[in-house]
Formats: C-alpha cells, sequence, structure tokens
C-alpha cells in the first residue's frame, strides 16, 4: 500500500510536533513571478489576491518596461491555483491587498483611495477615502484585521478603519515622526482596551499607539526589522537587526524566548504559525521556531510566501500549496510513533480487525477502561486529518470501539461524518478551499456556504445546505442575481424561470433581485420581480431609484412605516414642483397628515401653499392665526386677523370662526387703548382678565360698557364681584348688595367676601339668600361670628335645638340674645 | 426543544440594561451623554445613574436645554428618533459644539428605538453624519410595574389623534411582533377601534413579512405557530372609551397623577407637601437627590415593590386613609412589642435583624401620609368637589343642560383651563357632541375666560373629535350619531352596567369602585371578553343562560352591544402552518388554559384608574382557578390633563 503514514510530513520542534500537509501541486502559472507581486490570502483558507507590486525598490527597470503597456489588474486565486477573477485596477499604484473575516477584498491605493469589493467575482465595489491627508502624503502601507485596517502614512500619521460597511477614517494619536523600521497592530477584540492597537517599530524600540495616546514600551534592542502579533493577540515576535527572533507578551512585560538566526540577510517576512511557533522566511527558505528556540528548516525550489491564518501558515510556491501547523493533540496522540494510548491501540486494533487477527479483540481488552475516551480521540482526529484513507481508518476505528460500548452517545461520531462530508467536497481542487478543522468551526457552515455562494458554486452549496438541513435562501437569490445580470434571455423568459423556481420557498428577497436587474438596466424585469416581493418596505428605496415615485410611496404607505413615507415624501418634494407633490399627497390622508404635522413645527410656508392649493380656509385661517400669535407688534397681528377673517367670511359653517376673529380684533384695540389710559399689561388677556384687571384698577365703568355686549350677566357678575373682592374696595361691594337682584344670586358674594375675612360685610348678604334654608343660613351667620343674629333665624324658625346648640358657643350679647330666644320659645 | 417562553417583564428591563451598558461601552473612555428629559426618566427605570459613571459616562446634559461642554472629547447623542425635530437638534448641536469647541470631538448618537432613513439625512443635510458614529438602541417596551409594560411615548395621543401620525402604531406593532417572535403567535386578536384595527392589520402584514425574512433562523419555524403561553391579545384604542381618561380618577395613584404628575414612576412635589426627609429618602435616585438641593422639589419614587404602595395605589382615596392608619398602627405596636417582649436574647436578635424593613416601611409610610394629606385636602376644594359633581352627573346620564350652569359658573371664576376643557369635552364625548347652540356658547365663553388664542385649543379639540357640535340635530342626552363613529352611550351604559350605583370603596366588588360609581368602558370592553359570566350576572334579564367563558368566543354574547361602541371591531384568529403547529404540538403535548396570560394593549394611552381597574380584573381572574394572568400594555400612561393638554395652545397674543 502506497498511503503514506500520517507521520511521514511531521517535524520535532524541540517538544511539539509540526506537519506541513501538501495541498495542492501546480498552483500558478510558471511564469508568474510572486516575487514581484504583492499577495493577500483570505482567512480561514480563503481566496489568494496577487496584484504586481510596482513600487520601485520591487522593480527592476527592465522588467516595469516589459509591463508597462499592460493594465494592471488584481488576480484573485483559490488556494489550488485556479484564476477566480480579474479584477481591473485603474487607480494609483496599489500598497495594500487585504481581506476582511467574510472575505471582502480590501485595496488601499498609495492616494488613500480604498475599495472593499463585495462578493467574490463580481466586482462590485464601494470605494471611499482615507482623507485630505492620506492623499497628500500617500499611503505607505496597511496592515489588516478581521473588521477593519490601519494604514500607515507617508506623514508618519496613522489612519484606521474600523468598518467597512460604514468606513470612517480615523486617526490615531501621532507617533514620533522617524523612521519606521516594520509596524504590526493588534485588533480591536484583542487588544486590552478593545480598540485597535499599532506597534510601531521606531528608532531602538517599539511604540504601542491607538486613538488616544502614543506610549513608548522603552525597548533599546532595535531597530526592529520585523513586528508580528500571533493570532490570538497575545505574543508578539520581533526580528532584531542583528538576526534575533524575540518573542515577547503583547503587553511588553514578559520576554518568553530568543533565537539566533545567524543569518545576516534580513528575512523578507516574519510570521506567526498558529499561536505557538515563528516562521522567519527568505526568498526560498523558511525557518520555523518553536516556543523554546528550537527551529527547523524548510527549503523550496522557488520564491515562497508565507501567508498566516488562524491556527497555521500557507505556504504558496509557484509549484506547491502546502499548509505548516502544529500537529494537534488528538492527532498526536494516536499517530506518534511507539504511542501507546488508547487511541493509538484502538487504531491498530482495526489494522488487526481487517486482517482479521484475534488481537483485534486483544487491543480492546488493553484499554476497556479507556475505550469510549479512545472513541472520541479517534473521531476528532479524524477531523483533523486531510487524508480521506486516514479519516475512513479513524473513523472505522471509532465505530469498532463504540460497537464494543454498551452506552455511546453517537451524535460526535454523526456529527463528525457529516463535517467531514464538508470539508472533504469543498477541499476538492476544483473548488479549492482547503479549510481545516478549527477553520470550519471558527468560520460556521453558513459562512462556507457564503464562500460558495461568492464562487458561483451553487450546486454544491445547496448540497451542503440540504445536508446540514440549512436554509438555501441566499443560494436561490445569489443564483437568480446572477442568471439576471449574465443570461441573454429575454426578460419575461429570466422573470419566469426565476420565479418558478423561487416561488413557495421562505425567506427569498425578490428585491435584492430586483437590485441587481435594475442595476444591470433591465428596469422592466426589475419591476417584475418586485412585483413578488412581500415586504414592502423593502421595495421602497428600489422604487425611488427606479423613479417609479408613486409606487414607492403607495408601498411605504402599505407597510406603515411612516419613516419610509417620510423618505419617500421628502424626495419627492426635492424632485416635483409644488403643485404636483400637492397633488400626490390630495389623494393619501397619511402622507398628507404627515406632511402636515411636520410643517407645522418647521416650515410653515409650504402649509400655506398646500392649504391654499387644496382650498382649506379653515386651516389657512388657523394658520394666519397662528401667525399672528408669532409676531410681536399690534399691527401686524391685526393685519393677519383681517385676512384670516376674510377668507372665511363667505363660508356659511365658519361664522363661529369669522366672528371670534373680529372679537379678537376689536379685543386686541381696545387692550392698546386701555394700555395707554390705564398702565401696560393688558395686551395678551383674554376679555375677562381684561375686564377683571380694568375693574381692579378702578375702571368699572369702562368695564361694564366694554363687557356690555359680549359678556353675560352672570359672567359679567363674577367678574365684577372677584375683581373688587380682590381689590377691597368694600364700598363698591355694599353698593352692589343695595341692587334687588343678582343675576348670579346673593351667596357668592356671602362666599367671596367673608373668604376675604370682612365679616361684617358678609353678614350684610345673608338675608339677601333667600332660597336657602334656615338651618345654612345660621350656620351663615354662625361663621360671619354674628350668633345674635344666627338666634335670630332660628328663634323665627323655632328651632330650638339649634338654640340650645348655641347657647353653648355663645357669648355675652349674643348670648343674651339666644337665653331670649330660647326663653320665648320656651313659655309658648 | 425549549417549551416556548413567557413575557417576563423583569427580563425585559434586563435586556433594556444589558443594551444600553453594551452601546455605551463601545465608546472608548470617559464621555459626556446627551439625552432628552423625557428618555432619561425611562431609562431611570432599569438603569442607575451610579452605573452609567461606572461605563465611563462623566456628565449628562439634556437636549432640550442644549448646553453641551466641550469637556469631554466623547460625546454620546441618545434620543428619539421619531421627531426629526429632535434630529435636528442633535445635528444642530453636533454642528455648534464643532465650531465653538478647541477639542477634536468624537461623536456617537445612539437612534432610540431605532435608526431611520430621516434621521440620516438630517444628518447629512447638516454635514455631520460623515463623523458621527450611529448605533441603534431598540427600546420598546419597558416595564412601569410588573404586570404594566410601556413604550412610554409622550406624544403619542396628540399624533395619534391630533395630526394622525401613526408612528406609535407602527412601534406599537413592532414590539408587540417582539413577543410574537419569542413566545409564539397570539392565537386570537380582538380589538376595538380604528386604530386597533390599523395595528391588527400590520400585525398580519409583519407577520407574513417575517416569515419572508428570518428564515435564516431555523428555529423561526416553529415559533411561528400559535402560542402556547399566551391567550389572547386585546387591543383597546383609546379613541373608543375617551371620556374614561377625561373624568377626575378617583384612586390613591390616579389623584398623585392628576395634582403631581407621574413620570417614569417618580412624582415631584413640593418639599413642603411631605415635610423635610428624615435619614436617606428611600429608593431616590442621585440625579434626584442632586435637585432636591436646587430647587424645593422633591422627588418620591413610587416602586410597586413597596408593600404599602402597593396596597395603596389602587385604592379609592376614600380608603387611603384608613389603610395608612391600620399599617400606623401595626407598626406602632410592633415597636412596642420590643419593650414587653423582649425576654431572650434570640427573639432580641430577631428583631433587630427584622428592624432595617420595620424602618423602610415606617419611612415609607411617613412619606404617604404626607401624601395622602396633601391629596385628600386637595379633593375637598370647592372647585374639585363642584366639577365632580358635574362629572359624575353626566357619566351618570342625566341630562347634560342641568349642568350649564354649574359650568359657566366655574368658567366664570377662572378654574384652570384643562380642568374647564375636560368638563366639555366629557359632555360632549358622552352625548355625541354639544347642541350647536350650546357649543358657540362654551366655545365663546373659553375664548372670553382664557383668551382668544384658544380659538386653535378649540380647533384642535375639534380635529381629535373631544369637543364637536352634533351633527343631525337629535334628542338632547339620546342621542346616537352615525353607528361605528360614535358611541351610542344610552344603551351601552345600560347593557354594559356603566353606572354601578352601590359602591363599595373599601371592599370592592366591581370595577366600578375606581371612579366611584362609573365603570370605564375600556375595561369593560376587556371584561366582555375575559368575564363573561360575571357581567352576563349584573344584568338581571340576561342572567338565566350561563355562558361558558374563555377568549374562545370573542367578544360573543355582547357583540351587538360592541358594536354601538364608536369604531371597527377586530377579532382574527391566527393559526400557523398546519405542518408546524402539529410538530409543535407533539413536541410539547397540549397544554391546558392554566398559567396562561392574555395581553392588553391600550393603543393612545391609559390612565391609572383603568390600570387598578384592569389590576382588579386580574385578581379576579386568579381566583377564578383557571389561573389566567394579564398582561397590560400600553403606548404611556396619560391622565385627562394630558389628553386636553395636547391640544392646548401656549402662545399668547
Amino acid at each position: 500500500m502506497d498511503i503514506p503514514k500520517p507521520t511521514a510530513n511531521w517535524e520535532k520542534l524541540g517538544s511539539r510536533f509540526y506537519r506541513k500537509i501538501p495541498l495542492y501541486t501546480a498552483v500558478f502559472d510558471p511564469d508568474l513571478e510572486l516575487a514581484n507581486y504583492l499577495i493577500a490570502a483570505a482567512p480561514c483558507a480563503g481566496a489568494i489576491a496577487v496584484v504586481r507590486d510596482t513600487s520601485e525598490n520591487r522593480l527592476t527597470p527592465l522588467r516595469t518596461a516589459a509591463t508597462a503597456n499592460t493594465k494592471p489588474t488584481i488576480d484573485i486565486y483559490s488556494c489550488a491555483g485556479a484564476l477566480l477573477t480579474r479584477l481591473p485596477w485603474d487607480r494609483s499604484r496599489v500598497c495594500a491587498l487585504g481581506w476582511s473575516d467574510s472575505e471582502q477584498l480590501v485595496v488601499v491605493g498609495e492616494d488613500g483611495g480604498c475599495r472593499v469589493y463585495d462578493g467574490l467575482l463580481g466586482g462590485d465595489f464601494s470605494p471611499f477615502s482615507l482623507g485630505a491627508e492620506a492623499e497628500e502624503h500617500g499611503v505607505l502601507s496597511a496592515r489588516f484585521w478581521s473588521g477593519g485596517f490601519v494604514a500607515l502614512l507617508g506623514s508618519g500619521r496613522l489612519v484606521s478603519v474600523a468598518s467597512y460597511s460604514e468606513p470612517r477614517p480615523k486617526v490615531l494619536a501621532s507617533a514620533p515622526n522617524e523612521t519606521v523600521h516594520s509596524w504590526a497592530l493588534i485588533a480591536p477584540a484583542d487588544s486590552l482596551s478593545r480598540s485597535v492597537e499599532v506597534l510601531l517599530a521606531v528608532g531602538k524600540s517599539i511604540y504601542v499607539v491607538d486613538s488616544s495616546e502614543c506610549e513608548d514600551r522603552g525597548l533599546d534592542a532595535g531597530p526592529f526589522r520585523h513586528v508580528a502579533v500571533s493570532p490570538n493577540g497575545r505574543l508578539v515576535a520581533l526580528y532584531t537587526d542583528d538576526g534575533k527572533v524575540w518573542v515577547v507578551s503583547s503587553d511588553f512585560q514578559n520576554r518568553l524566548s530568543e533565537y539566533d538566526s545567524k543569518v545576516k540577510s534580513v528575512p523578507k517576512d516574519l510570521q506567526w504559525c498558529g499561536n505557538d511557533a515563528v516562521a522567519l522566511a527568505w526568498e526560498d527558505e523558511v525557518h520555523l521556531i518553536g516556543p523554546n528556540g528550537e527551529a527547523s528548516k524548510y527549503y523550496y525550489d522557488g520564491w515562497v510566501a508565507v501567508l498566516p491564518d488562524i491556527d497555521g501558515l500557507r505556504l504558496v510556491t509557484n509549484d506547491v500549496c502546502e499548509f505548516l501547523q502544529r500537529v494537534p493533540d488528538v492527532t498526536l496522540e494516536t499517530f506518534r510513533l511507539g504511542s501507546t494510548s488508547p487511541a493509538s491501540i484502538l487504531l491498530d486494533a482495526v489494522d488487526q480487525l481487517e486482517k482479521k487477527s484475534p488481537k483485534a479483540d486483544d487491543n480492546i481488552q488493553i484499554i476497556r477502561q479507556n475505550l469510549d475516551e479512545a472513541v472520541d480521540t479517534c473521531i476528532r482526529a479524524a477531523g483533523h486529518e486531510y487524508n480521506i484513507y486516514w479519516q475512513k481508518q479513524l473513523l472505522k476505528a471509532a465505530s469498532f470501539g463504540k460497537s464494543v460500548l454498551d452506552f455511546y452517545s453517537s451524535d460526535d461520531f454523526v456529527d463528525m461524518t457529516e463535517t467531514l462530508r464538508v470539508l472533504n467536497g469543498v477541499r476538492f481542487y476544483k473548488i479549492g478551499l482547503p479549510i481545516s478543522l478549527d477553520q470550519y468551526l471558527r468560520l460556521t457552515p453558513e459562512r462556507l456556504i457564503q464562500r460558495l455562494i461568492n464562487r458561483q458554486e451553487y450546486l454544491l452549496a445547496l448540497k451542503i445546505s440540504d445536508y446540514l438541513q440549512l436554509p438555501t435562501d441566499r443560494i436561490y437569490v445569489h443564483w437568480a442575481c446572477q442568471k439576471v445580470r449574465a443570461s441573454s434571455d429575454t426578460e419575461e423568459m429570466i422573470c419566469r424561470t426565476i420565479v418558478q423556481r423561487l416561488k413557495g420557498r421562505r425567506g427569498i428577497s425578490f428585491e435584492e433581485i430586483a437590485h441587481a436587474a435594475f442595476d444591470e438596466g433591465r428596469t422592466r424585469l426589475a419591476t417584475d420581480l418586485l412585483n413578488c416581493e412581500p415586504r414592502a418596505g423593502k421595495q421602497v428605496p428600489l422604487l425611488l431609484n427606479m423613479k417609479e415615485d408613486i409606487i414607492a410611496l403607495d408601498k411605504a404607505i402599505q407597510s406603515g412605516d411612516t419613516d419610509l413615507v417620510l423618505f419617500v415624501l421628502s424626495s419627492l418634494k426635492k424632485k416635483l414642483p409644488l403643485a404636483s407633490f400637492f397633488r400626490i399627497l390630495n389623494s393619501r390622508p397619511l402622507a398628507t397628515a404627515l406632511v402636515e404635522s411636520n410643517a407645522w413645527k418647521q416650515e410653515q410656508s409650504l402649509l400655506k401653499d398646500m392649504f391654499y392649493q387644496d382650498d382649506r380656509r379653515l386651516d389657512s385661517a388657523n394658520l394666519l392665526l397662528s401667525e399672528a400669535l408669532d409676531t410681536q407688534e399690534t399691527p401686524k397681528r391685526l393685519d393677519k386677523l383681517k385676512m384670516a377673517s376674510k377668507l372665511l367670511a363667505d363660508s356659511r359653517e365658519n361664522t363661529f370662526t369669522v366672528k371670534a376673529l373680529d372679537e379678537t380684533s376689536k379685543l386686541l384695540r381696545e387692550q392698546e387703548s386701555l394700555d395707554k389710559d390705564f398702565g401696560p399689561g393688558f395686551i395678551g388677556l383674554s376679555l375677562n382678565a381684561t375686564l377683571y384687571k380694568l375693574i381692579r384698577l378702578g375702571g368699572l365703568k369702562r368695564a361694564t360698557k366694554l363687557s356690555s355686549s359680549t359678556v353675560s350677566d352672570r359672567i359679567f357678575w363674577w367678574i365684577k364681584l372677584r375683581a373688587l373682592v380682590a381689590k377691597r374696595d368694600w364700598t363698591e361691594v355694599e353698593e352692589l348688595s343695595k341692587q334687588k337682584k343678582s343675576p348670579i344670586g346673593w351667596e357668592p358674594f356671602y362666599n367671596e367676601v367673608l373668604a376675604a375675612g370682612n365679616l361684617r360685610l358678609a353678614g350684610l348678604f345673608v338675608p339677601k339668600c333667600t332660597v336657602l334654608t334656615v338651618k345654612e343660613r345660621v350656620d351663615m351667620w354662625i361663621k360671619c361670628n354674628m350668633l345674635g343674629k344666627a338666634a335670630e333665624e332660628a328663634g323665627k324658625a323655632k328651632d330650638l335645638s339649634t338654640l340650645l346648640e348655641l347657647r353653648t358657643t355663645a357669648t355675652d350679647r349674643d348670648l343674651r340674645e339666644v337665653e331670649r330666644w330660647i326663653s320665648t320659645l320656651q313659655k309658648k | 426543544m425549549v417549551p416556548q417562553a413567557q413575557i417576563n417583564t423583569t427580563e425585559i428591563s434586563e435586556k433594556a440594561r444589558r443594551d444600553l451598558l453594551r452601546l455605551l461601552e463601545t465608546v472608548r473612555g470617559k464621555k459626556n451623554l446627551v439625552i432628552q428629559k423625557a428618555l432619561a426618566g425611562t431609562l431611570g427605570l432599569f438603569v442607575k445613574f451610579s452605573t452609567l459613571q461606572e461605563y465611563g459616562v462623566d456628565r449628562v446634559f439634556f437636549l432640550e436645554n442644549g448646553n453641551i461642554d466641550s469637556s469631554q472629547k466623547n460625546v454620546v447623542f441618545l434620543v428619539r428618533s421619531n421627531k426629526s425635530r429632535d434630529v435636528q437638534a442633535v445635528a444642530d448641536q453636533i454642528n455648534q459644539l464643532r465650531q465653538n469647541s478647541q477639542v477634536q470631538h468624537e461623536f456617537t448618537t445612539i437612534w432610540a428605538p431605532r435608526r431611520t432613513l430621516i434621521s440620516d439625512q438630517i444628518l447629512e443635510e447638516a454635514g455631520v453624519l460623515g463623523d458621527v458614529t450611529v448605533y441603534e438602541y431598540q427600546l420598546l417596551f419597558v416595564p412601569l410595574s410588573e404586570d404594566v409594560l410601556s413604550l412610554e411615548l409622550d406624544e403619542t395621543f396628540e399624533d395619534i389623534y391630533l395630526t394622525k401620525d401613526p408612528t406609535s402604531i407602527f412601534l406599537a406593532a413592532k414590539a408587540l411582533m417582539k413577543f410574537q417572535q419569542k413566545c409564539g403567535l397570539f392565537p386570537r386578536i380582538l380589538g376595538k377601534g380604528d386604530n386597533a384595527k390599523r395595528l391588527t392589520n400590520l400585525l398580519i402584514r409583519m407577520r407574513s413579512e417575517i416569515t419572508a425574512e428570518d428564515a435564516g433562523e431555523s428555529s423561526s419555524f416553529l415559533d411561528l405557530t400559535p402560542s402556547q403561553s399566551i391567550d389572547s391579545l386585546i387591543i383597546i384604542d383609546r379613541e373608543v372609551d375617551f371620556p374614561t381618561v377625561l373624568l377626575q380618577q378617583l384612586t390613591y395613584e390616579g389623584l398623585l397623577d392628576e395634582f403631581f404628575g407621574i413620570s417614569s414612576n417618580t412624582v415631584e412635589v413640593d418639599s413642603a407637601t411631605i415635610g423635610p426627609p428624615t435619614g436617606p429618602p428611600q429608593a431616590s435616585s442621585s440625579t434626584a437627590a442632586a435637585s432636591t438641593t436646587r430647587s424645593l422639589s422633591h422627588k418620591i419614587a413610587l416602586d410597586g415593590a413597596d408593600p404599602l404602595y402597593s396596597a395603596l395605589r389602587d385604592a379609592n382615596c376614600a380608603v387611603v386613609g384608613p389603610i395608612l392608619n391600620k399599617v400606623a398602627r401595626r407598626l406602632q405596636s410592633t415597636y412596642e412589642s420590643r419593650h414587653k417582649a423582649a425576654q431572650s436574647t434570640a427573639e432580641l436578635r430577631d428583631f433587630v435583624a427584622k428592624l432595617p424593613g420595620y424602618q423602610a416601611e415606617h419611612s415609607s409610610l411617613k412619606q404617604h401620609t404626607n401624601l395622602a394629606e396633601d391629596v385628600i385636602r386637595r379633593t375637598r376644594a370647592e372647585f374639585f368637589t363642584r366639577a365632580l359633581e358635574v362629572q359624575q352627573n353626566i357619566a351618570a346620564g342625566a341630562d347634560p343642560t342641568s349642568q350649564h350652569d354649574n359650568i359657566e359658573e366655574l368658567l366664570a371664576r377662572d378654574v384652570p383651563l384643562e380642568l374647564a376643557l375636560r368638563l366639555l369635552c366629557i359632555y360632549s364625548t358622552f352625548s355625541n357632541g354639544l347642541r350647536t347652540r350650546d357649543y358657540d356658547n362654551f366655545r365663546r365663553m373659553i375664548l372670553h375666560t382664557y383668551g382668544q388664542e384658544h380659538l386653535l385649543t378649540l380647533h384642535n379639540l375639534e380635529k381629535m373629535g373631544l369637543l364637536v357640535a352634533r351633527t343631525g340635530g337629535g334628542l338632547v342626552g339620546a342621542a346616537a350619531g352615525p353607528v361605528g363613529s360614535t358611541t351610542n352611550y344610552t344603551v351601552v351604559r345600560k347593557n354594559l352596567h356603566l353606572i354601578v350605583d352601590e359602591v363599595n370603596e373599601s371592599e370592592p366588588d366591581d370595577i366600578a369602585y375606581v371612579f366611584s360609581g362609573y365603570a370605564p368602558l375600556s375595561v369593560r370592553l376587556v371584561q366582555c371578553v375575559l368575564q363573561k359570566q360575571y357581567l352576563a350576572s349584573l344584568s338581571a334579564t340576561g342572567g338565566a343562560g350561563g355562558t361558558p367563558a374563555g377568549a374562545g368566543l370573542g367578544w360573543r354574547p355582547f357583540e351587538d352591544t360592541v358594536k354601538l361602541v364608536r369604531g371597527a371591531t377586530v377579532d382574527e384568529t391566527q393559526t400557523g402552518e398546519e405542518k408546524a403547529v402539529r410538530a409543535r404540538q407533539m413536541l410539547n403535548g397540549s397544554v391546558g388554559e392554566a398559567g396562561k396570560t392574555v395581553v392588553v394593549f391600550f393603543l393612545g394611552g391609559v390612565c391609572r384608574a383603568e390600570l387598578a381597574a384592569l389590576r382588579f380584573v386580574a385578581d379576579k381572574l386568579k381566583g377564578q382557578g383557571r389561573g389566567k394572568k394579564l398582561l397590560i400594555c400600553t403606548t404611556n400612561v396619560i391622565s385627562g390633563d394630558a389628553v386636553v393638554g395636547a391640544a392646548v395652545e401656549h402662545r399668547t397674543f
């Protein structure tokens, strides 16, 4: 059998083993001179982007001449070397390439112009700029993390972008303005401060820069030619000028190891391999340095690119693509030469079983105690294995061990077989995603499927989704978008095909497909597709783009989302002449209400036009009234009020309003003259308050005249009473008491005067309250402290018990009066 | 498979708290927080100021004051996004700060409850969008107590009924949708009122949209089946029952709200009212402590968890005194027992351990005694009793023209505008408008008494349908407008027993106790669904046929009466996909009625007296042994003054 042992490509590094797994061969065209390219690989075994590096120090003049007349492109390859797409690049020199976690290519140009490419193949990108400073001084280089990047400018400033969906370049704290020998960053998720930290090798030391400060770490062994941060952000590797590699903790408190490469030439690259080994790379040579300074060396025939990933390194040359990683513990346990772990014995047992040897059972007996552990280990080791033969062998072992156990949950086993099928499927060279188990777990199946979709591997994506019972909507939508873009069928055909295929499936975003159609210029197709979209809200922005304004408005209204309605309205208002804008509003009460309520607060001139056009006179009048309230000058107010009243004059149902408006004008004029005669403070008062104030200031006559036609008698009497009492004008009140009748009765007089404390005057009103009962009147007398009168009242009514009660409280003259009444009553 | 979740109010506030802190955490270092006043109160319900400080908040500014300074580099705005006026204010302040300040500020805005397209547009037009980091904070329902959730949208009433802006309805639908996503569909939606209809339609629409959207989460396929933990949703549109909010509330909490105004569970009173604070004022937040030093007002937290307050809040004010007395006597005797019975050290230790509890109770007692005294003093004022008399006569169906003199006199004596408007609105809503002559008379009186600018106020009230002229003449009092757009109170009053003559205020036996004799129509409607038997038993004639209860029947057997109440009637049954329903049943088995929650949603606001009445209903339901729970949700809590206040014009000539 020529199946190589799994240990064949292991390399011992101190106490640990590393393995280099050959993934693919014949990767790149032999003519491609990797040395002259910028290379970046997406995390988790993603695509590789290469672009010709045209910076001066890389390119010899001769080669420049050869490539000068070809247009520069950015090429994206799969790990297996298949050219996925070729993106044209017409901007300034590319100075850095990077990838986001979701496999978006990020390109940073020398002039600060950046592009984020969505979807791997489409070539759709969103551009943004790093700002004026970048434009002026140019970008030197950039470092990326999963969700953003930091660019180093020619001026020595650092600019960070923390999100690709809303890129906002932020200038970090300024660092010492000296040559930066090398630099790296700690991703926000890994740093203590939860924001990005940049490590700059300047002078002999390292500076740590974040958004607010720049701190010198006080090292003196520099200048450091390379800085690299481990994938988990805890360790930093430094390459000193004298050929040493230092590993320190990322807070620079502990120095963990030191390694002397004894090589004179500075390596071209320093990268971490997983979290505990560092790789030094020269043109065709890679040194792997273990935790305790042990090293192993790999040599290549050609130029080698070192592409770090979360759990290892991808080494790519023109011929091969290899994955260098630490041998996982379970694999080590199972395959290590001379291992006596239960897992390795179990694996051996399967071997024996195939040979039909009874030793198989012996083996099982040996590890009986730890059999479940052995099964688990075999399952996990299978996951880490790339070779399908060994995967099968390990699973067989697990299955065999499992069959011996009485109780064992097979969930892990089943999951792992499923996972392996997926992994093997995507590792196939035509797909070219050599993903490791750890990477797969980190990436999640959903995002793996997204990657397949981006590569337009719809069939495989669908199969995997079905197999793992994941939603398939994204796949269909992407397929449909692609169909819309690329198909040469008639629009009708395309629509029919898509609708047929997608109908009845959940979660299909027809809006997205329609959007793609619209971008492609197929407007009718877009409209047809959009009609299939159940979410009204989703349709609106596209409809606006398509200039289907009215449909957009109606859809927005349907969705019930007022924000959307307002959004459409505001864009309509900008686009259309006012008259047609109002016409659109006319038949849509909700839209009208929204425009109105916003305009009341912000834009009253719009209201004026609207009310005028719709002939809403009452509203126009109200608006004028409101304007009158806003101005301070009386003549202007009067004008507005007059206009308002005129507006309504010839309609019958508004007579009340017209009259009220006219009264308002009259009152204002009256108040103006009162201000002159009686001193300021009348303007702004209500009619009743005006009367009240007037009476208090002694203008009873004028008040009576003013009130004559408008205020009812009852109300005027009340005002008069309250004002006079407040004024303590007792003579005038007494004058009133002489009148025969009061429209409000006399009780209020008694109450108000009493409350003001004038007992004598209050008493004057008691006999006038003829409608009240004797008992109530007695109480009134008592409250005025006129017990004698009370006794008289009670006596006349022959109420003996009340009199007896009075006797207990009365004194002096009152008491005599009470006694007198009691005796007269008792005589009878 | 986990059983479907219940709606848990503490969980909701916990989530709101976590979300807020997480957002604050994204802004590194110290920051100044600019917040709307109203929103600050809402946040106070679930997060303490000291916690915000722990998350780097240095100083808090109110957006309304516009006085943010440049003491910190980071400035965070936390503002509601549903009013473009507020968004504009944020944009203006950012621009102002950028011009005036030497510091290069980092701006962050957090929009609650969502980032809107309009807010982006406004920021963009102001030229600040590029420099602001924008987040959204999905703050929808906030628990006011363990059985009340509120969206705390203060301007809902004005929006829905005056400007006809349905944003709050949309937000309500979003919030209710969250329940459905968590607990499953409301098996039945019952509602009354045109806006209730609108809300129901939105819910149904959103459901189909969610089905289209969320295929990503495999669980949602099962969750959009009828809920096992929720019995039904009852939506009451405020428009259906305006008079109830306009009437003078007579429960303790209602009166506190009427007199002092309760916002976010705190009431602000003059410190003279409650006397000098002895010892630390319990449960008042640190911001409150700061404000006491500045002004003479004092903030008191009304905590439903305080046993004394929970006993008091829903009580009719007539019995508040006796309750306080009882508690005072009990505390007194507990204190005295210490002298008599301090025999063993164990008992003494026991007593000392309980002491802090007694002390808290004691200070709470003191506070509420002071408050109650003030409340009762105010209820004895002449205007109060006169107005109450008018209200109750009209509510009871007396000929409203007999109240004309009373109303006129109150106006002549210059009672507060809100009180006057409330009386007229009650008059108008109960009798479907005023006769044209009376209408004009009263309107003129209002203008004369309070100023001509109130022509706008009156116009607003007319637009809201609160104060209108009767259309088509008709008989006095018995006027019945067209079915659907008006409520025929003559019939409804009788059929649903809105007036209960004998009310036992100390041991209430009917919800009518909250208004001392008038049972709020809104809550009667809820009873139509939940307490059919009880309601039927009230009418001697209908008592014969015992009607089986349960939401399964919808509005029956009251559908004819309900039809006479204004607005559309909603009755929707929601079923999920058949396959999914069966799967769900197999997983859970069928769960009985027990322990299910009925969600009652008041669209447009609920008043505290209604809350009390609903709690009363909830207690009865619990007592019936079927163990249904009531969860009260609303857009906001309102009082009559706020209702008419929405219409009042504040500018003067």
